[in-house]
């Protein structure tokens, strides 16, 4: 990995010079609440990378959620993106990383993420980091403009307290948005 | 609406077919539903609050208010009744209505956990720090959760933040907190990380950073686990606070051991390092150093640090990391900086440089990291450097065309890399025409040969070979910002037009093309460039600018009121949105994200944008809509625009504007500086004041209007007009005093980096003429209100004076006009000319327009009673020969002179329009061969109809309104 960055927290007044990297045609630029939710919620989970010259690289949000009882505690990557010219460093590895390390400090059993099917690019670099498809989400992404709704891959890597490596057994069949948690 | 899960209570049942009326947002049901209730239970309150939502809902908020009093003043207790009155007051926004609801509650129900709890988040959602802490205190003091207790513990942290006294807040508010968890510590009750963050920020507040200090490496340090290095991140900004270099210096050392790729640790390295010998600092005799470990204490052990840590990239197998190759050419800028000698011993930057491009010329971050040290090359290495780079880059034999091409993407990447470098050392820039031209052909054949490496075809994906195109148009933009031919624009817009072809989600190809056609005047085509954008929320706020600043100053009014409605939109939920967040903050215990949604939530208040949509928006309405549909006056009162007050935070106005959004190469000498940012600021607020005033002018000359003539009116009413006129009097002194301000700014004549901000529109406004137009014509008003008092009797002076003023208007409104002619388009010698300033001033003389008429309608109505009241004594006086008063006839005139520049202008638009559309644009032989080839040459015939159908738009649309002020003209007869 080179990505030669700045971590530290995301802060609201990031939202302000992340165009560079929410230009993006698949990145979606969130209402201000949403963003805010995961601030005051899960601070932690929320990381930005900063250039030396300033500039945003990119950034991942997160969030903890699932019963510990049912061994569904576990991490969730909402949203990740990364400015076109920082591509190519392994910045996105690095950013998934240190998710998984904070949901392995919180006790997490897996961490998840949602990506498009058609999104080649993106699943292909999850299935290098150790992720694997749990099971395919029927129209999860609403289209606009007329175009089909896409499925969603539900991708998975277990962590070090799914000893067995449960949670990730594929289901044999695709399921619809509505019966996912 | 609350979820009502076990239905036990006779009432929820009874009540329930209410809220669902309510959710399905069949508010007339719900109120009849609750009326049929309220009949068989009159005490059944909370009925009552339903249909007040149900009513509130539909329209009818006075109504939905006083049925809501009804119960709350009962104080009730009841879950049902208070939850609805909790919605009815937010969605009435009046949430201090709810803290008095759920005082009335808890003084009633005093051990309720409950409704403490709402009583707090009550208080939270008011802002009500002081009342927050007693909250927390009293749900603490029921139920001893310790979340309770730090509530009000952050409640107290608030009340410092916010205290307009800093002395109060050291030496009363914080000093409190810390003792409030100070006997937490004690008592060893402290459980959670949230405490420990809070403690840590008391103590950092009060710069009690040594305290701060030993608790982060203390036991209580051991419960900051989420964040990943939270304790030495907390230790590191102590040092710093405190200056502990050998400490800091310690631990970026440690840090970057582990991670020599953490930049922020590097800058922290070597700033202790300097302060280390700048106060000769050296361990003690038995060889300590500190806490953290060894310190480095001379740049000769700094240079082997980072000498060592690229030795070992070297070594490595895996991809080599970046840092602690820029990390060296860090330190020789920093030596550099001191003057010191030994940065020799890291190597010449240029080899370095050399070096760092073999390494990681292939990345498109390359550019970006290297621009930063280019400042360490003399000028005279220069060309030297790009040969150097231009040897590494790995291209095919030559072709016909004489170009040599990258085999794969890594090599193009390169190539690029070389490309980019060049332009940010100004070797592009300093190229003649020719030179410049061929560059462009060379660009071009890279990006057309580069888009074979794009394996798939999702339109998501970007070529590889997209920067390219885009450094042509900016080679073009330089040709003809240097030497105004436009042909080199409409070339620029062509190649753009075709890259957005083969890449239909560049946002940079979409941003350049948006740039263009504003500055060329052409609106129509930038609605759908930045639509396809998909901005979004706070991107209203950051990119809108680009928007804003040209629809309604291009005459596209429609689409103008549509671009700050989508930012307006933003602004107003964010006040509602920020307020849930603070209180979600409280209970999942993210203490220090509270003070920060308090600042972004006051940062977007205060945002310029924000301002500006405001009042842009309301200006296009009147300009638009007032005496057309309504009159002024009832316009003015529908928006709410008050003449005495307003609501732009003048001495806090924050420039949201993402200025840096278009991506730029340039050398660092034409880049956008601080300066830059703050002229353009300057400029942007000095014009906003002139915007809001004359805002607040037309909102004071309606109210002018209203008023009574003071001949039968009574004492109060002759006070209320010289209220109403002192105001007017006022503005227009304020309005003097900031076209003064705007003459100075725009004799500055700020030119800013052709990617950087646009100008605002004050220069063109006051070049035009319309500002002091304007002003004479609002004045005017004042001074037929000083004839309103004297009557038509006596006053010959102040008569004659008016009408000089009626005269002077006319010739005023002539020369705008006059200065609106010329072809917006036209052919000159087979090639497309454009003057789209000629748009702008005519968008102003419109403007000026509406106000001279509306000021006009207000004479009438000074003059119409004046005149019939003439009449009457004539009849009675039987005096046929007593002339008309001069103010009379000097009216009919103007009028009639205002007749006639309408109908000018009319006939200009008309004229234009005309050749507009007989311009065939086709007929135009675009010089195709060594400049474009036949596909550009279409594409930049796209641009052109484009533009052209765009002008027509805005004439169109200029033409309409035109038309109806012209309608208005009719009913100034007196």
């Amino acid at each position: 990995m080179l990505t030669m960055t700045t971590l530290r927290a995301f802060t609201c007044d990031d939202l302000f010079k992340f165009n560079n990297i929410n230009l993006d045609p698949l990145t979606e630029t969130y209402g201000i609440p949403f963003y805010l939710q995961y601030l005051a919620h899960w601070p932690e989970y929320f990381i930005v990378a900063e250039a030396p010259g300033g500039e945003l690289m990119g950034y991942i949000m997160g969030k903890a959620e699932g019963s510990v009882a049912r061994e569904e505690w576990h991490g969730h990557v909402t949203a990740l993106s990364v400015a076109p010219e920082f591509r190519r460093l392994g910045l996105a590895a690095k950013l998934m990383e240190m998710l998984e390390e904070i949901s392995e400090r919180k006790g997490g059993f897996f961490v998840d993420l949602f990506v498009r099917v058609s999104n080649q690019v993106a699943v292909n670099m999850y299935k290098q980091l150790g992720y694997s498809v749990y099971r395919t989400v029927i129209e999860y992404y609403s289209a606009s403009n007329g175009e089909p709704d896409e499925d969603a891959y539900d991708m998975r890597k277990a962590l070090s307290r799914d000893t067995e490596k449960k949670s990730i057994i594929p289901l044999p069949h695709p399921v619809r948005p509505e019966d996912i948690e | 609406m609350a979820a009502r899960g076990h239905v036990q209570d006779p009432n929820d049942r009874r009540l329930r077919p209410i809220y669902d009326y309510l959710d399905n947002g069949n508010n007339k049901m719900a109120i009849q539903q609750a009326d049929k209730l309220l009949k068989k239970h009159k005490d059944l309150h909370c009925a009552k609050v339903l249909k007040a939502i149900g009513m509130q809902r539909t329209g009818k908020q006075d109504e939905a208010f006083n049925l809501a009093q009804e119960v709350a003043t009962l104080e009730p207790t009841d879950d049902n009744s208070l939850q609805a009155l909790t919605i009815l007051y937010r969605e009435m926004h009046r949430p201090e209505l709810v803290t008095k609801l759920y005082e009335a509650a808890v003084r009633k129900v005093p051990l309720s956990e409950e409704y403490h709890s709402h009583l707090f988040m009550a208080y939270a959602r008011v802002g009500d720090y002081k009342k927050m802490q007693q909250a927390g205190m009293a749900l603490y003091k029921i139920v001893p959760k310790n979340p309770y207790y730090f509530w009000s513990v952050m409640s107290l942290v608030m009340q410092a933040i916010s205290a307009q006294d800093e002395k109060l807040a050291q030496t009363m508010f914080l000093p409190l907190a810390e003792r409030m968890v100070e006997k937490m510590v004690k008592e060893e009750k402290i459980e959670a990380e949230a405490e420990v963050q809070l403690y840590f920020m008391i103590l950092e507040r009060l710069g009690k950073c040594v305290e701060a200090l030993n608790m982060v490496r203390g036991p209580l340090g051991e419960k900051l686990t989420s964040e990943l290095q939270s304790r030495e991140n907390k230790c590191m900004m102590m040092y710093q606070r405190l200056q502990l270099w050998p400490e800091c210096n310690a631990l970026s050392y440690k840090l970057l051991l582990k991670n020599p790729d953490d930049w922020q640790f590097y800058l922290s390295y070597f700033d202790s390092l300097f302060h280390l010998m700048d106060m000769s600092w050296s361990p003690s005799e038995e060889g300590q150093h500190c806490v953290e470990g060894h310190v480095t204490t001379t740049v000769a052990e700094a240079v082997k640090f980072v000498v060592d840590r690229m030795a070992e990239e070297d070594k490595k197998d895996s991809r080599p990391l970046r840092g602690p190759y820029m990390a060296c050419l860090e330190l020789i800028h920093r030596l550099r900086q001191r003057g010191c000698p030994d940065d020799k011993e890291l190597g010449d930057p240029l080899e370095l440089m050399v070096q760092f491009f073999g390494k990681f010329g292939d990345k498109p971050c390359c550019i970006t990291d290297l621009k930063i040290y280019l400042h360490l090359l003399p000028p005279e290495q220069h060309t030297q450097f790009r040969n150097r780079l231009e040897e590494l880059v790995p291209l095919g034999e030559a072709g016909e065309d004489g170009f040599r091409f990258p085999g794969d993407t890594k090599a193009l990447q390169r190539h690029l890399c070389v490309c980019q470098l060049s332009r940010a050392l100004g070797l592009q820039h300093a190229l003649d025409t020719e030179g410049k031209l061929s560059l462009i052909a060379q660009l071009k054949a890279h990006y057309h040969h580069g888009l074979r490496f794009r394996k798939s075809c999702l339109k998501t994906e970007l070529q590889f070979s997209d920067m390219y195109c885009l450094m042509a148009a900016h080679v073009y933009i330089d040709l003809w910002t240097e030497n105004g031919d436009e042909n080199m624009l409409w070339q620029c817009l062509g190649l753009l037009e075709e890259g957005l072809s083969f890449s239909p989600s560049n946002a940079q190809f979409k941003l350049l093309l948006l740039l263009l056609f504003c500055r060329l005047g052409a609106f129509q085509p930038v609605v759908d460039l930045y639509s396809s954008l998909d901005a979004k929320h706070v991107q209203h706020d950051t990119i809108g600018y680009l928007l804003t600043r040209y629809a309604g100053s291009l005459g596209q009014f429609a689409a103008a009121s549509q671009s700050c409605n989508f930012s307006l939109r933003f602004f107003h939920s964010n006040q509602k949105d920020t307020s849930e967040y603070i209180i979600q903050a409280y209970k999942y215990g993210a203490f220090e994200k509270i003070p920060e949604f308090i600042a972004f939530r006051t940062r977007l208040n205060q945002s310029l944008h924000f301002a500006q949509v405001r009042t842009e928006r309301m200006l296009l309405d009147l300009y638009t809509e007032a005496d057309i549909t309504l009159s002024l006056e009832e316009s003015v009162k529908a928006m709410g625009v008050c003449a005495e007050e307003e609501d732009i935070p003048w001495d806090n106005m924050r420039d949201n504007r993402d200025l840096t959004v278009l991506v730029s190469w340039d050398p660092k000498d034409r880049e956008l500086t601080e300066e830059h940012r703050r002229l353009s600021l300057e400029e942007e607020s000095v014009w906003l004041k002139v915007r809001s005033l004359t805002l607040r002018l037309l909102a004071s000359l309606a109210l002018l209007g209203h008023a009574p003539s003071p001949r039968n009116s009574d004492k109060t009413n002759e006070n209320g007009v010289t209220t109403k006129s002192s105001t007017l009097q006022n503005l227009l002194s304020q309005l003097d005093q900031t076209l003064q301000t705007a003459a100075r700014i725009t004799e500055k004549q700020t030119k800013y980096p052709f990617l950087g901000p646009p100008s605002s529109r004050l220069a063109s406004a006051l070049s035009s003429g319309s500002c002091h137009c304007q002003a004479s014509a609002l004045r005017l008003s004042l001074t037929l209100q000083e004839l309103e008092t004297a009557g038509l009797d006596d006053s010959s002076e102040l008569q004659s004076q008016i009408c000089n003023t009626f005269k002077s208007i006319v010739v005023q409104l002539q020369e705008m006009l006059s200065r609106c002619k010329g072809e917006v388009l036209e052919m000159k010698d087979r090639r497309l000319k454009t003057q789209p300033s000629l748009l702008e001033t005519l968008v102003f003389f419109l403007e000026t327009v509406c106000v001279v008429l509306w000021v006009a309608s207000y004479s009438a109505n000074v003059l119409r009673p004046l005149k019939s009241s003439l009449q009457k004594k004539k009849k009675k006086k039987k005096d046929t020969c007593t002339a008309m008063p001069v103010v009379l006839c000097g009216f009919q005139e103007w009028t009639s002179g205002l007749q006639g520049v309408v109908t000018q202008a009319l006939d200009h638009v008309k004229a234009q329009e005309a050749q507009l559309t007989t311009l065939k644009l086709a007929a135009l032989t675009l010089e195709e061969g060594d400049q474009q080839t036949q596909e550009e040459c279409g594409f930049t015939r796209v641009a052109m109809d484009k533009v052209q159908s765009s002008y027509l738009g805005s004439l169109q649309e200029l033409g309409d309104l035109l038309r109806k002020r012209a309608d208005s003209l009719k009913s100034l007869k007196i």
